[in-house]
């Protein structure tokens, strides 16, 4: 790791996601090639590269929705290997996901709630896992009302998912991951389908949860102004390979990141 | 060495149809996503088709088959074609209820015309025998071989060499792309239901003379087809082919050696059954990588159930009850037939559960209640009290629901729904007449309980008895609907991913939820035995009885009846079991499987929505569009004239 990245760590106790020698083949295809990447808790660290580069494939590896071929995957001192994704999640790693996965026969307050519910669930044994307690219907309650309101989706919490629109909708999947009681996130372009303005807001509501809960992101986006704007860090991924590391502002002038990636556009923006 | 000759000519030459049959399945499957249950029945429709041209109508043979493979071929399966298209983008539910709402549709349809006794076929192809190398060899049989291996050899070099063949293999991947690229996919699937309808058309045809013409029979033969597109992972053709070959032969070869060694008991069956088994086991053992879910994954969203006020929903059970109190003063003699009903809610509602709210799909829920029936029979044989039968008959199924949990776990979409279907034909055909269950007579005596002095035993006092089970039931199940597990059941059936990424194992969930409905299928068939005082495994489609095609009667008049937890239970039973009971016997036998099979082929075409729910739901879904966009709710206030105007 980089002094400047270790500098850019901010005094927290929330666990590190580490990525080590990741190397995820489908068949002949080598989506992910020998990736190494240390997303801080604390921080907003991003993870940027074209379509097909192996973003999505790396989220995947680290929640155990696919399974590597090599490396490792680690968060805080624990290692993930060959756990469920719903082990990963009751240790702390929460997601959304770019194809949104929603309930969307229920409500927004229900979608919310069961961001807390499901891990509770998984984490009590017996009955726990088929009734709630009195008590813990209230914090699935008052989590999600708060997650709501962190997201301003409040005046939404009635309304079925099915019929919000994208950008309504995605935050409704940020407010579930904000109810459970992650210790780190991984989003997985969360403004694809956002216009300019809910983009900014989405911006302030990503800042606004890192200082707040002191938690890690790692973030996939190819939107430049929110990379910019919150990523204190950023690995750049082309082909499945890393290509770049380094703090935001020198990504995003770096010559080979240009050439693999950015483009003319997003020269412009930066 | 000789003897086994005779058994290699006869299995060969089956399993060529049967792979004919798979081949077909597996050519509409790859490209249209959909896959068809009702195959068999099409199988069915070629063979009765071509014996309504040539007996009754007395045209020659040739002109018979062709006219039958015209028809039950080339126009069925253009029909197939738009209608698959149009269930592309359903729910895994309504694509798979539409195509067995067909199958029970083709057999009702059959079955009323022709009557459900099996009818002599005369043979049409050359019956001489020849003398290759020792064995007698009809010519039919030969025939039958070399035909089915052109056809499908045929269509292998069609598929590898032409453009039209390669054009088939795209549109499976990207049917947009393909029609950019100036070959219409439209075409291409209309080709591959042509085909594959044939296929099976001309398997009907060919397996009749050998049969009988029998349309249960010749349906669950083609099912067969089944076991072999397992073996070619529901994907490769000639896989497939040789698949129904080599069943074909192992069910052949193990005729001749269980009947050498004279063994009795299950194995008998297993010759009969070896697709069935063949088949369940290939979905447990391949790879689900090689298992990939064809068709579009673009699903449209579903729409929530509609759902009443708590006020309203209070008033209508009152209402329930009244209504099912006062039935015993008004029905007279007709009163078993609304405990058997009863019963049925709790089959349906548990079934709703599974499928409605946890959305998994199960063709097998009768083999549970037959679990149940059968084991509560023996428990008071044994000298259980009447309540703890009933209880163990559900617990024994509990097992038994676990156990399909497991292909559950492993398989998901329209595999899971193919291995339940399996599982329940293994269940039925190898256990059913087994000493744990009915034993060799098919029926054992189920009496009805005699509760300290009351009156439990007659037909009024066993009506309170199964109402008052039926309601705990019911309770229990709204109680689980609402509770955290029901909660995580209704997210779980909109999107398992999301489950898991936020902590809770889905594989549990499975397990637990067919667990769960299996035990009150269980208590459901403990209660149907003793209306009769016989626990029966009554063959047919006949309700009461415990025949597989009973699962695909539950499932299509479940999704015709809607989505309500309690509700559609209640409707479920009135449609399936009370109202056909008023009809004249013999016609409601007759007419039940045509209305509910078309009604469950409307219902998954439009939407996956019930017919009930049509009706309750127009209001909302106007006031849903509304709220929707900005737009529509200033125009629904008339803000918007102006602009428009402008």
């Amino acid at each position: 790791m980089s002094a400047t990245a270790e500098a850019l760590r901010q005094a927290t106790d929330a666990p590190d996601l580490v990525v080590e020698g990741l190397t995820v083949r489908f068949g002949g295809l080598v989506a992910v090639d020998n990736v190494s990447l240390t997303a801080r808790g604390g921080v907003i660290t991003g993870l940027i590269g074209p379509n097909g580069a192996g973003k999505t494939t790396t989220f995947n590896s680290c929640t155990g929705l696919n399974t590597p071929s090599a490396g490792t995957v680690a968060l805080g001192d624990r290692t993930l290997a060959h756990h469920s994704p719903a082990w990963r999640a009751r240790l702390g790693l929460g997601r959304t996901f770019q194809r949104m996965e929603l309930f969307d026969t229920m409500t927004v307050r229900e979608n919310v709630e069961i961001g807390r519910e499901a891990l509770l669930a998984g984490k009590r044994r017996w009955t726990g896992r088929l009734f709630s307690t009195p008590a813990e219907a209230v914090v699935c309650g008052q989590e999600a009302e708060e997650a709501m309101g962190h997201c301003g989706i409040s005046h939404l919490a009635a309304r079925t998912v099915g019929d919000l629109s994208t950008g309504q909708r995605r935050l409704v999947e940020l407010a579930r991951a904000l109810a459970g009681d992650y210790r780190f996130l991984l989003l997985d372009e969360p403004s694809s389908g956002l216009d300019v303005g809910e983009t900014e807001q989405f911006a302030a509501i990503l800042s606004g949860v890192v200082e707040r809960e002191g938690i890690g992101i790692l973030l996939v986006e190819h939107d430049m102004a929110l990379v910019r704007a919150v990523c204190s860090y950023i690995y750049v991924l082309d082909f499945g390979r890393l290509i770049y590391e380094g703090p935001a502002a020198d990504v995003l002038s770096a010559e080979i990141v240009k050439a693999a990636y950015l483009g003319s556009e997003a020269v412009e923006v930066a | 060495m000789k003897e086994w000759l005779p058994f290699i000519v006869a299995g060969i030459s089956n399993g060529s149809i049967y792979g004919l049959a798979a081949v077909g399945l597996v050519l509409t499957y790859k490209t249209s996503g959909i896959f068809n249950f009702a195959h068999g029945a099409q199988a069915a429709m070629g063979a009765y088709l071509m014996f309504e041209f040539r007996e009754r109508v007395g045209m020659p043979w040739p002109v018979a088959g062709f006219l039958a493979l015209l028809l039950a071929g080339v126009v069925v399966g253009l029909l197939l074609e738009r209608g698959a298209y149009g269930l592309a983008s359903c729910s895994l539910a309504a694509r798979v209820t539409a195509t067995v709402g067909l199958l029970v549709f083709i057999q009702g349809v059959l079955i009323a015309i022709y009557g459900a006794a099996s009818l002599p076929v005369r043979p049409f192809l050359p019956q001489k025998v020849f003398d290759v190398g020792g064995v007698n060899v009809r010519a039919e049989q030969m025939i039958d071989v070399a035909l089915i291996f052109l056809a499908v050899a045929g269509l292998y070099l069609f598929f590898t060499k032409a453009k039209l063949g390669l054009a088939v293999q795209a549109v499976v991947d990207d049917p947009a792309l393909l029609g950019l690229a100036g070959t219409s996919p439209v075409a291409v699937r209309r080709f591959a239901w042509l085909v594959g309808s044939c296929f099976a058309a001309l398997s009907g045809m060919l397996l009749a003379p050998t049969l009988a013409l029998d349309a249960r029979l010749l349906t669950l033969l083609v099912f067969f087809a089944f076991g072999a597109a397992a073996v070619g992972t529901f994907s490769s053709l000639p896989l497939t082919y040789l698949g129904g070959i080599g069943l074909g032969l192992g069910a052949s070869l193990a005729t001749k050696i269980i009947g050498g060694m004279k063994l009795t008991g299950p194995i008998q069956g297993l010759p009969a059954n070896l697709p069935f088994i063949v088949l369940f086991v290939a979905l447990l053992v391949t790879p689900t990588r090689k298992l990939v879910e064809r068709g579009s994954q673009v699903v449209r969203r579903p729409l929530p159930p509609v759902t009443f006020a708590p006020r309203a929903t209070a008033a209508a059970a009152a209402v329930g009850l009244a209504v099912a109190l006062t039935v015993p003063h008004v029905v007279g003699a007709r009163l078993p037939i609304y405990i058997t009903g009863m019963a049925y809610v709790i089959l349906f509602a548990s079934l709703g559960l599974l499928v409605r709210t946890s959305g998994q799909v199960s063709l097998c829920h009768i083999a549970f209640a037959a679990v149940g029936a059968s084991t509560a029979a023996r428990a008071v044989g044994a000298g259980f009290p009447w309540p703890l039968a009933v209880l163990a008959g559900g617990l024994v199924a509990i097992p038994i629901g676990a156990l399909l949990a497991i292909p559950a776990i492993r398989l998901s979409g329209v595999y899971l729904a193919i291995a339940t279907f399996g599982f329940g034909l293994v269940i039925q055909r190898l256990f059913y007449s087994s000493m744990f269950m009915f034993g060799g007579t098919f029926a054992i005596r189920s009496p009805r309980p005699h509760l300290g002095g009351l009156h439990t035993n007659t037909d009024v006092g066993y009506y309170h008895v199964v109402l008052a089970v039926t309601v705990a039931c019911l309770a229990v199940m709204v109680l689980i609907r609402r509770s955290r597990m029901g909660r995580l059941l209704r997210a779980f059936a909109d999107s398992p991913t999301a489950v898991d990424a936020n902590g809770t194992n889905t594989n549990e969930l499975k397990v637990l939820v067919f667990s769960i409905a299996a035990f009150f299928a269980g208590i459901a068939g403990g209660l149907l035995g003793p209306i009769t005082g016989t626990a029966a495994a009554a063959s047919g489609i006949d309700v009461g009885g415990f025949d597989f095609s009973v699962s695909l009667l539950l499932l299509t008049v479940l999704f015709v009846a809607g989505r309500q937890p309690v509700f559609s239970a209640v409707v479920g039973s009135v449609l399936l079991v009370i109202i056909p009971s008023y009809a004249t016997g013999e016609t409601a036998v007759k007419w039940n499987p045509i209305i509910f099979g078309s009604l469950a082929i409307v219902a998954a075409l439009f939407g996956g929505r019930s017919l009930v729910e049509w009706l309750a739901s127009s209001r909302r879904l106007r006031e849903r569009a509304a709220t929707n966009s900005p737009q529509a709710e200033r125009a629904l206030r008339g803000d918007l004239v102006l602009e428009t105007v402008r």
